[in-house]
């Protein structure tokens, strides 16, 4: 018996590293994650920073300098925060087309600090407790 | 090289071009007024994490980037 396990190892640890190559290979070619590649690039560093640690960056909008929180997401995932950085209130909109996440988040970025007005014209705005915080922070 | 990137279901998809080329950048102005035209957004990096939007063709930028119209969700 021990000596099928030893046979048998070396099989197994094979599969195991074609599996690992296998999944960060195509891991890293998915879509979601060339949209993370992408906002990661666009994002400044302290952007960068919080959002890989919280999976969530502030913005500061170009028209009245209020901030914002975009979450990972694709809806429902950008907050307008107060100074102690508590949500007041929800605002959704999205580029159309069904992006990535990460295409999403930058797109709201993008036109948070360079167009605030004429994205909130469009956006729908939600109460800002409609998400917890559980409901952003599932794996990628 | 500079690049045009163009935000689809596959993450992004780039066109890279020669800017001393006048047939490529041709064909990149030309790819920026499709583009902008069916509702696309287009946006530049002027520092790091400081963006910029663009109505035409600026034929001296290194990397465009393009999102669909933005609609409420």
């Amino acid at each position: 018996m021990i000596a099928a396990v030893w046979l048998r190892a070396p099989a197994r640890a094979r599969l195991h590293a074609l599996r690992e190559l296998y999944r960060r290979f195509f891991g890293e070619n998915t879509p979601d994650a060339r949209g993370r590649r992408l906002l990661a690039e666009w994002l400044s560093p302290a952007q960068r920073a919080q959002f890989e640690e919280h999976r969530y960056f502030d913005v500061v909008g170009c028209d009245t300098g209020k901030s914002y929180r975009i979450h990972y997401g694709t809806a429902a995932n950008v907050h307008e925060i107060d100074g102690a950085g508590h949500a007041t209130m929800g605002w959704c909109f999205v580029p159309s087309g069904f992006l990535v996440p990460g295409d999403v988040m930058l797109a709201q970025k993008i036109a948070l600090e360079t167009d605030e007005n004429g994205a909130l014209a469009l956006a729908n705005r939600f109460p800002a407790a409609t998400h917890s915080e559980h409901f952003y922070r599932r794996p990628f | 090289m500079a690049t045009q990137i163009v935000m689809d279901q596959t993450g992004d998809t780039r066109h890279e071009f020669d800017p001393g080329n006048a047939e490529a950048l041709a064909r990149a102005e030309r790819r920026f007024r499709e583009l902008t035209g069916a509702g696309f957004t287009a946006a530049l990096r002027t520092g790091p994490g400081e963006v910029t939007r663009i109505k035409s063709f600026d034929p001296t930028a290194q990397e465009t980037l393009f999102y669909p119209r933005l609609v409420g969700g």
